[in-house]
C-alpha cells in the first residue's frame, strides 16, 4: 500500500490516515439499507472530503475484496461485503503474506514444524492430558 | 593495533558455544539479556574495527579523501597486515552497514503496516481478526496490541487461550521485540553472530512461555497451547531449509514447560556449564571490546601524528 496523493483528494480538516478512512467509508457503506452510489457515502461521511477521495477509498476497498459494486446506469452502486474487523484481517494477511521472513519482525506465537518435530510434538502431546483435573480450566 | 583489529571480527565465533550453554541452562530470561547484550557488544566492536581496517585502507587507494601524510611509509610500517585486509574491509563495511539499514528499514515498515492494517478497529488490548488462518502477535507500538485470529481462537480450549494471552502480553511488557532487533542486526554485522540471533529467538519464546505459566498458574497449559497452535498451523515448510534431525523450538519449547520451572535469580558459579556459559560470554564480550578499543586509540594516535596540523 503505497500513499499516493491523486489530483482532488483534499484531506479533511483533520488529516486522517489511509486505513482510518477506509474503516470509515465501510462503516458509512454497512449502514446503508441497498447499494448505494458514491455521492450518497460522500455526503454521509462529511469532513469535506472530495468526490474522487471517496471513490479512490471505494476501489481501494473493492481492490482488497471488502466491498462489491454494480452497474446501475452509467455509474457504480457500492455495498459492504466485510464488516471493520474483516477489513482488518485482510489488511493484516496482506502483510503477512508480503513478509517472507516475518519472523524476523513479528514475534510469532508458534513456528513451523518440520515432520520431524509434528512426529516429536504428538508423542510429547500425549503426555499432557487434554484436561488435568484441577489444573488449566479455570 | 597489529592483530587486535582481527580480533573483534573473529571472537564473535565464541558466540556458537555460549550461546547452546545459555540457552539450555540459564533462566530463559537471563539467557535472552545476556546473549542479546553479548551479541550488540560484539558486534558493535566488530563494525568498529571493519571501519579502522577500511581507514587504513582507504588510506592506500591513490586519490583518495584522506589527508596524505595518512598514506605516508611511516604510518604503513605501523599499520601491519593493511595490504590486502584494508581493501577486502571497504566492500565488507558497505556490505555490511547497507544490509543493516535494510533491515532495521523493514523492520520498520512491519510494523508500520501492522498498524496501519488495524487502524479503524475499536482501541483495546486485543484485536481478533475473523481469519480462518491460525496466527497470533504481539504487536508493540504506542498503543500495544495483540492481534489473534479467530482460527487460532477456535482451535483452544479457554484455558488455552489465557496461556496464549498471556504469552503475547509477556512479549509486550518485556519488550522483546527490541531484543529480537538487535540480534538481527547484530547478526547481519557479522554473520559468526548467527547463532546468538537464533539463540535469543528461540530464549525470547522460552521467556514468554515461563512468564505466561506463572500467569494461568499451570505449565501445562501453555504447552498444550504451543502444541495445539503449532499443529493447527502447520505451514508447509520452505525447501531451503534443511531437514533437521534436531528437534525444532516448538518441540523444545514444550518440552521443557514439562519440566519444572528453571530456578530464576541467582548468577550462577564459574564452574558449572551455566557459569561457563555467563563467564564465557563476558569474557568475550570484554576482550572484544578492549581490542577494539586498543585498535581504535592506536590508529587515532598514529594517524594524528601523521596529520600534518
Amino acid at each position: 500500500m503505497v500513499d499516493r496523493s491523486r489530483g482532488g483528494a483534499e484531506p479533511g480538516p483533520r488529516r486522517r490516515g489511509q486505513g482510518e478512512l477506509e474503516a470509515q467509508v465501510l462503516g458509512v457503506l454497512r449502514g446503508a439499507a441497498e447499494p448505494v452510489p458514491v455521492a450518497w457515502v460522500q455526503e454521509r461521511l462529511g469532513g469535506g472530503l472530495a468526490y474522487t477521495t471517496v471513490i479512490t477509498i471505494l476501489t481501494r476497498l473493492h481492490a482488497k475484496g471488502a466491498v462489491a459494486r454494480e452497474r446501475a446506469g452509467r455509474s457504480f452502486v457500492w455495498t459492504a461485503v466485510a464488516d471493520e474487523a474483516g477489513l482488518a484481517a485482510l489488511r493484516m494477511r496482506k502483510v503477512l503474506d508480503a513478509e517472507t521472513d516475518r519472523e524476523a519482525v513479528l514475534a510469532s506465537f508458534v513456528t513451523a514444524l518440520s515432520p520431524n518435530d509434528e512426529r516429536l510434538l504428538r508423542e510429547l502431546l500425549a503426555d499432557v492430558p487434554e484436561e488435568a483435573p484441577g489444573e488449566g480450566e479455570d | 593495533m597489529g592483530v587486535f583489529v582481527f580480533l573483534p571480527l573473529v571472537l564473535p565465533l565464541t558466540a556458537w558455544p555460549v550461546a547452546r550453554l545459555a540457552e539450555q541452562r540459564l533462566h530463559p530470561r537471563t539467557a535472552t539479556r545476556l546473549l542479546t547484550a553479548v551479541a550488540g557488544v560484539l558486534a558493535v566492536c566488530s563494525t568498529l574495527c571493519l571501519g579502522l581496517l577500511v581507514i587504513v585502507g582507504t588510506a592506500q587507494l591513490p586519490g583518495n579523501p584522506l589527508p596524505d601524510g595518512w598514506s605516508d611509509p611511516e604510518v604503513r610500517a605501523a599499520v601491519p597486515y593493511d595490504e590486502v585486509a584494508g581493501r577486502a574491509a571497504i566492500p565488507a563495511l558497505l556490505a555490511v552497514l547497507l544490509s543493516c539499514a535494510w533491515a532495521a528499514w523493514r523492520h520498520a515498515r512491519v510494523r508500520r503496516r501492522a498498524v496501519a492494517a488495524l487502524a479503524g478497529l475499536p482501541a483495546g488490548p486485543v484485536a481478533v481478526l475473523p481469519d480462518p488462518d491460525p496466527y497470533a502477535y504481539a504487536l508493540p507500538g504506542r498503543h500495544d496490541r495483540v492481534v489473534v485470529s479467530a482460527g487460532m481462537l477456535a482451535g483452544l480450549k479457554a484455558a488455552e487461550r489465557r496461556a496464549l494471552f498471556a504469552h503475547e502480553r509477556a512479549h509486550l511488557t518485556g519488550r522483546h521485540h527490541r531484543h529480537l532487533l538487535v540480534v538481527h542486526l547484530a547478526a547481519r554485522a557479522n554473520p559468526f553472530l548467527r547463532p546468538l540471533r537464533t539463540a535469543v529467538t528461540y530464549t525470547a519464546e522460552r521467556w514468554a512461555d515461563e512468564d505466561a505459566a506463572i500467569a494461568v498458574g499451570s505449565r501445562r497449559t501453555v504447552a498444550r497451547a504451543i502444541g495445539k497452535a503449532a499443529l493447527m498451523s502447520r505451514a508447509p515448510l520452505s525447501v531451503t531449509l534443511p531437514a533437521f534431525a534436531a528437534a525444532g523450538p516448538v518441540p523444545r519449547r514444550v518440552a521443557a514447560l514439562m519440566r519444572p520451572a528453571p530456578a530464576g535469580r541467582a548468577w550462577p558459579s564459574a564452574f558449572t556449564a551455566a557459569g561457563l556459559a555467563v563467564w564465557g560470554a563476558a569474557a568475550g564480550a570484554t576482550v572484544s571490546a578492549l581490542s577494539s578499543a586498543n585498535s581504535a586509540v592506536t590508529l587515532f594516535a598514529i594517524l594524528r601524528a601523521a596529520t600534518p596540523m
